[in-house]
């Protein structure tokens, strides 16, 4: 695998699937130092969207990193059906879609805070600054801490 | 600019480094991803050579 995760987002803004970027890369957005492993996002997974999804992922052999034998993505789930998360690994990257975050809520509560950034020509929406520190404090992980002080201190320097 | 004395300490002892955020901030975001998968990139050579080189120096039973 290597990681392209600026690759996964052009492909999916260019795909029309709607999102909003959370987690560690959207830390990365604001300007922090932390390395992520996977690209975070924040979506609806209702049947046509993760339709969308295996289209734009198909070429990536894209499967399920949860599962003990790395079920295929565009095996499972099956049609019709929808999902709360999905934990995924491409040829690009890890990239995992939730539909809630913890300590903000869920995607239209997100997307209504959301900070629009233009990225390439391309409009990528990204969790607000405020809502990321909330999410990092709630997670409460120790590297999770660590990234809220510095995204505190990037939002301080926004300010001035 | 003046930081919150605070958040300044706690930054201190997390090791934050802040001339590496002002780094950043003058960078594009484009820019900032670019690095950023430059670095992941790295990092995952570095594990996979360091596994390869673990698994080649396993003792054996003989």
């Amino acid at each position: 695998m290597k990681p392209d995760f600026s690759q996964l987002i052009a492909k999916l803004t260019d795909s029309g699937f709607e999102f909003v970027m959370i987690g560690g890369y959207a830390a990365v957005t604001y300007g922090s130092s932390q390395v992520t492993r996977d690209l975070d996002i924040c979506a609806v997974l209702t049947s046509e969207n993760i339709e969308l999804l295996r289209k734009t992922f198909a070429e990536w052999n894209p499967r399920h990193r949860m599962t003990p034998d790395r079920l295929s993505f565009l095996k499972f789930p099956k049609d019709g059906e929808s999902l709360n998360n999905l934990y995924l690994e491409t040829d690009v990257g890890v990239v995992d879609i939730l539909s809630t975050v913890l300590g903000v809520g869920d995607f239209v509560r997100l997307k209504s805070t959301a900070e629009k950034f233009v990225v390439d020509g391309r409009v990528c929406w990204v969790i607000s600054l405020p809502d990321l520190i909330a999410a990092k404090e709630a997670i409460g992980r120790g590297k999770d801490k660590l990234t809220a002080v510095e995204l505190r201190i990037i939002a301080a320097k926004r300010k001035s | 600019m003046v930081l919150d004395n605070e958040l300044l300490e706690q930054a201190r002892e997390a090791g934050i480094d802040l001339d590496l955020i002002d780094t950043n901030l003058a960078l594009r975001v484009e820019e900032r991803w670019r690095q950023h998968d430059g670095a992941l990139r790295f990092i995952l050579k570095l594990q996979e050579a360091k596994a390869a080189d673990e698994a080649g120096l396993q003792p054996t039973n003989r």
